[in-house]
């Protein structure tokens, strides 16, 4: 890095971290359903000539490690010529789950060859398969609704018509679907734009080599990071409730080495995939692992490839954390990935215990209600995810009632989602006392109840039912979630992954889990 | 009658006043522990015992809340939902903080309460109220000694009256009371009751300052200044603090447009830039307004002028990171230890790279009446550029290129980010340090054009005496397009007219003089994200789609689009204070004015510079940069290929030659 100039380093870095943000921001203000404007479940990216990202929007961290390879499988397998735009979704292509749909756009310098490239991934209410919302308890990709390879949606600058037809019609809510994605193309052609503006300031070399002067930044404050942390090797595992078919108590395990500026973390002694919808594929895994030395990094660095550099993952093909085609995968993105994070950070507790906290809630709660609105007579799609409680940590309590680790998704407010489905949130607050009890409590978690005013099918998809998050250093597990039915004055508890039609004037109650305590309780406490 | 503009900022509070003889400007040190007091001692000086009208843009809503001291407050809301204040939006401010804490709400858990009385999304009330719920909660806040109750239910813009009668019974026990339907009619039920409450918790604060200053200024009048860049009559401001929260920053705003929009310029971006941050915003023929502010993470969504704030100023410290990239800010120096230049502090800031390369006149500094210690420069420079690779001089230029880089993409946040072109607009510079930063940031973002008016470091006092009288009424309707023609949307606005109509007459506007704005929040059925349409009449829909394709870059014509709020903007025209231009046009520059010359250096290059004085440049006066102005609170930096011209007003225009 001896040619960089401290100064233009700077300057890069605002500007390509500013290009992401902008990005964010159109796809944010046009983008047409509640699930990515409201909730802002999308991420948006730059990329260098080789899928490297240089910067990311900080938005969703489960699109951290895999949007990389999303944009490397578009390069791999599309020729792109200028105009054009790549659609994909397929787990098993640099995906991460269906509904996590990316497009990605090159960026030429008036040369033959992009030099740069733009990509952003929103989630989807709905992408077709066996249950409205596609969060399926599925037992096969196949299931989960419309596997979508590398391909251009807009070839020259003219969308695809038939392309975008076909998808549509295998989707449950087309007009939605059919604004998200041109607010998704919307969003790249802001970054086209600003990248080509940086490129006629600076030039094509300058903004190359200061591309890649960025990562190798990132890189070296992610070999400092690492340094920190004592030298050694760490093994934690622990546990998915279920894969919502048969198989209970699936296993994840790393051995976390830590070796002067490297890190190595290694996941080959965890169990193999499973029939359920709860299998990762390795793009999620490197997103956990990045997410996790993230958090490590004290102050602000930009999100990108230099990060994962000093790194080595290691992963066994055809188990939980490495799925292999066509293993269904929907949970996976929201599920695994959080227990991924769990087992890191209990690893890396023993390495330094005053930095890491207890288990968070470790699930997003995923439900899903779909049907046909009474009131109009359309069919609706609705998704949503419920925050809960955080691990406390060697400084204080859990934070209660917030989404943790690898989703930042908003809620939808009641009145908005009331005005706009036929639905009634009958209770929504904080589950007190369901953090861990500890020297440091954890955070609480969230009861939320739903009743429907329409017949409705309703689909949850969740974990840490059987067994809470784990506490540290003598802290007690937060209490574990309840998905709960309520139908004519009786109550039902159900399992974690759930599926069923419901009656219009039933309750669907959710209790999120509370996050673990740390530290043992004293005598005088 | 003398009019007194009063800013109260953290160091000093500024007074700009006119009387029979003319204009006049009065600074005094602010008083914290009572701002009251620097306030009244200003006005005692400038008016004496004759009668006075008073415009204030006061800090005492926003402190309250930084530093939670506003009055014991509770919450009432829906059974079931007395979390949703502290659950908000469910995520968090920060992604990577493994130990992340959120700023607890303003309102504890024990002093919120939940009643019956929920109301659906059709207006219907599904369970009663039950007057004897609200009589036990009133014996529990009465032996709590609340002061202030915040009344919140759920969907009350459908059902005002319910909120109201449960408000009487509230007020008839004397305890100060706010109504989420009153302050903000809108859905979005977190939005609306983090507005309410901060409204609750700041307003019997206020009170209790303005009464403090009204008791001791006789018959004179006094306007608060309020964040959506109009003032309000002191009893209003009483009942509606959270209107005031960045009556400040307002006011300079204000005055930008005003001054702007008489000097000729209607298309600004207003860059105010001071020790620990900078403030920028976007003026397009109106002033900017947004619906979706915050104030230390509480979200509050009434309508306030859209001010963007970034973390670099004067006081910014220059850093070379773990990465090896050279930061500045958003750490500051502060007043205390202040630059190195001023003697106590060892960490080099951007005002400290202005000395160094000399755009800034150590004798100038302040009238001359405060030292600046250039001397003590060279050791930290020095040993810092060897640390980086770089000459001093290429430290110091950077230094200056990161903080102008920061404060560029707050610029491109309000207007590229939100489909403006800067080239179209005028960069208006004010505050202390702007006026060394302005030309190079208009390079920068091609701005051919910037404008430091005179008295650049109290715009805010004047904007505040510039301000008409405003007030903002909302409604949730939610209705289909399709359902609504204009003739019913004339209806639908007759109520809020009518409140506003009586609100501002009370006020004491004459009604020829009140001047009515409406608009309708619109989406695309689906979306969750309105626009702010100007609604006169039948093409209302078309306006819609025209502003969509002009905002989002599409528009579709075969949707439904939905009417999600009535607004509407009450406007008590002022009478504004002359502010006269000057009839005598010199082409010739008094001798008076250029003080003596300088090393400056600029890209590199030293140069000797002309400094002038600019109390002595006059309507007319044109120079060539390189150039510095100097006045008693700011500098401005004519770089080399920039000229300068002072127009009628006093002004100085600065343009690009490039």
């Amino acid at each position: 890095m001896n040619d960089v100039n401290p100064i233009l380093l700077e300057v890069f870095k605002n500007r390509f971290v500013s290009i992401a943000e902008e990005m964010g921001a159109t796809l944010n203000m046009t983008a047409y359903s509640p699930n990515i404007k409201e909730r802002r479940d999308f991420s948006c990216a730059i990329f260098d000539s080789e899928g490297n990202m240089i910067a990311q929007a900080a938005h969703i961290p489960v699109h951290l490690g895999s949007m990389p390879l999303s944009v490397k499988s578009a390069i791999e397998s599309c020729n792109f010529n200028p105009g054009d735009m790549v659609i994909l979704n397929d787990p098993y292509k640099g995906g991460t789950h269906l509904p996590d749909v990316t497009i990605v756009a090159p960026v030429f310098a008036g040369g033959d060859v992009p030099v740069f490239f733009v990509a952003n991934r929103a989630h989807h209410a709905d992408i077709g398969g066996m249950s409205s919302g596609s969060m399926p308890l599925s037992r096969s990709l196949y299931q989960e609704g419309i596997i979508i390879p590398p391909l251009k949606i807009i070839e020259a600058g003219e969308l695809d018509k038939k392309l975008m037809a076909f998808l549509l019609n295998n989707v449950r809510t087309p007009e939605e679907r059919e604004g998200d994605f041109s607010a998704q193309v919307m969003a790249n052609i802001t970054g086209i734009r600003r990248i080509e503006e940086l490129i006629k300031k600076y030039g094509v070399e300058t903004a190359v080599r200061y591309a890649s002067a960025l990562m190798e930044y990132s890189e070296k404050i992610m070999r400092h990071t690492i340094k920190e942390l004592p030298d050694g090797l760490y093994s934690f595992e622990d546990y998915m409730d279920d894969d919502g078919v048969e198989k209970e108590d699936i296993k994840i395990h790393v051995d976390l080495e830590i070796n002067g500026e490297r890190a190595t973390v290694d996941f080959s002694k965890s169990d193999p995939q499973v029939d359920g919808s709860v299998n990762a594929v390795y793009a999620i895994t490197l997103s956990a692992v990045l997410y996790v030395f993230r958090c490590l990094v004290e102050g602000d660095v930009p999100t990108n490839e230099g990060l994962i550099r000093p790194i080595k993952l290691i992963t066994k093909k055809g188990t939980i954390v490495d799925a292999e085609f066509p293993a269904p995968v929907a949970g996976g993105n929201v599920e695994t990935s959080q227990r991924i994070v769990d087992v890191i950070l209990g690893a890396l507790h023993q390495a330094v215990p005053e930095k890491i906290p207890a288990a968070s809630q470790g699930t997003m709660n995923n439900l899903t209600i779909g049907g046909i609105d009474y009131r109009t007579g359309m069919s609706f799609a609705y998704y949503e995810t419920i925050g809960g409680g955080m691990g406390a940590h060697s400084d204080g309590n859990g934070e209660s009632a917030v989404h943790s680790h690898m989703t930042n998704t908003l809620n939808t407010p009641i009145e908005a989602l009331e005005f706009t489905y036929p639905l009634m949130v009958t209770h929504y607050g904080i589950r007190r006392n369901s953090g861990g009890k500890g020297k440091y409590k954890g955070g609480d978690g969230i009861i939320r109840e739903i009743q429907l005013l329409s017949d409705a099918e309703v689909t949850v998809l969740s974990e840490r039912r059987r067994r809470g998050p784990y506490g540290l250093d003598g802290g007690e597990s937060g209490k574990r979630g309840r998905n709960l039915i309520i139908s004519d004055g009786s109550v039902a508890e159900v399992g974690g992954k759930f599926h069923a039609f419901l009656r219009a004037g039933d309750r669907v109650r959710i209790e999120t889990p509370g996050g673990g305590g740390f530290g043992k309780i004293t005598e005088e406490e | 009658m003398i009019l007194i503009g009063v800013d109260t900022g953290g160091t000093f509070t500024d007074f700009i006043y006119k009387d029979e003889s003319g204009w006049g400007v009065y600074k005094l040190l602010s008083t914290p522990h009572n701002p009251a007091e620097a306030v009244l001692e200003g006005i005692k000086h400038i008016a004496g015992n004759k009668k006075c009208h008073v415009v204030h843009g006061s800090t005492v809503a926003t402190n309250a809340i930084l530093e939670r001291k506003g009055a014991k407050t509770a919450l009432i809301t829906n059974k079931n939902y007395e979390d949703v204040i502290e659950i908000g939006r469910q995520n968090r401010h920060k992604l990577y903080d493994l130990k992340y804490k959120k700023r607890p709400p303003l309102i504890p858990g024990g002093l919120r309460f939940g009643i019956s009385g929920r109301i659906n999304s059709k207006g219907k009330l599904l369970n009663d109220l039950d007057f004897s719920e609200i009589e036990h909660i009133l014996e529990d806040l009465v032996e709590k000694k609340v002061e202030s109750i915040a009344l919140c239910l759920l969907f009350s813009f459908l059902r005002p009256e319910i909120e109201q009668k449960i408000g009487e019974r509230l007020r008839k026990r004397n305890f100060f009371v706010s109504l989420s339907s009153e302050i903000l009619s809108e859905f979005r039920e977190y939005e609306r009751m983090s507005t309410t409450v901060i409204n609750a918790y700041v307003s019997p604060k206020m009170t209790n300052y303005i009464g403090n200053i009204l008791e001791n200024m006789d018959s004179s009048i006094l306007r608060i200044m309020q964040s959506n860049g109009g003032s309000i009559s002191a009893e209003t401001a009483m009942k509606e603090s959270v209107r005031t929260i960045l009556s400040g920053p307002a006011g300079g705003v204000v005055g930008a447009f005003e001054l702007g929009k008489l000097a000729g310029y209607d298309k600004l971006i207003t860059f105010d830039m001071g020790g620990t941050s900078t403030d920028v915003a976007l003026i397009d023929g109106r002033l900017p307004i947004t619906l979706d502010s915050s104030i230390d993470g509480f979200p509050v969504r009434v309508p306030m002028l859209d001010i963007h704030t970034v973390g670099a100023g004067g006081g910014s410290i220059a850093y070379i990171d773990k990465g090896g990239s050279l930061r500045v800010g958003p750490i500051s120096a502060g007043a205390d230890p202040g630059p190195i230049c001023y003697g106590k502090g060892d960490k080099i800031t951007v005002t400290d790279a202005n000395l160094f390369l000399g755009r800034l006149i150590p004798e100038h500094f302040l009238g001359g009446n405060m030292v600046l210690y250039k001397d003590r420069l060279d050791a930290y420079f020095e040993k810092m550029a060897e640390m980086v690779g770089l000459t001093e001089v290429e430290l110091a230029e950077g230094i200056l290129n990161v903080a102008n880089a920061s404060m560029e993409r707050a610029i491109r946040v309000i207007s590229v980010e939100k489909g403006h072109d800067p080239r179209e607009f005028t960069l208006f510079s004010f505050g202390g340090a702007g006026g060394m930063h302005a030309a190079f940031l208009a390079s920068l973002l091609k701005i051919p054009k910037v404008l430091v008016p005179k008295n650049p470091g109290i715009l805010s006092a004047i904007g505040m005496l510039l301000a008409d009288i405003i007030k903002d009424y909302s409604h949730t309707v939610m209705r289909s397009a399709l359902e609504c023609d204009a003739n019913l949307i004339y209806d639908m606005f007759k109520d809020l007219e009518e409140r506003a109509y009586r609100d501002l007459q009370s006020e004491g506007v004459h009604p020829n003089l009140i001047v009515l704005e409406k608009y309708l929040d619109m989406r695309y059925k689906g979306q969750s994200y309105e626009l702010i349409v100007d609604f006169s009449g039948a093409d209302f829909v078309e306006k819609f789609h025209e502003l969509h394709e002009k905002t989002y870059g599409y528009a579709n014509r075969g949707k439904a689009v939905e009417i999600v709020n009535l607004r509407l903007r009450a406007r008590g025209t002022i009478d504004k204070p002359e502010i006269a231009a000057s009839r005598e046009e010199s082409r010739e520059i008094s001798h008076k004015a250029l003080i003596k010359t300088t090393r400056t250096i600029f890209d590199g290059i030293e140069m000797s510079v002309p400094d002038y004085d600019r109390n002595y440049l006059r309507y007319g006066n044109t120079l060539d940069g390189p150039a510095i102005i100097v006045e008693y609170s700011a500098t401005t930096v004519v770089p080399p290929d920039w000229s300068l011209y002072v127009d009628a007003f006093e002004n100085l225009v600065l343009s690009s030659r490039g």
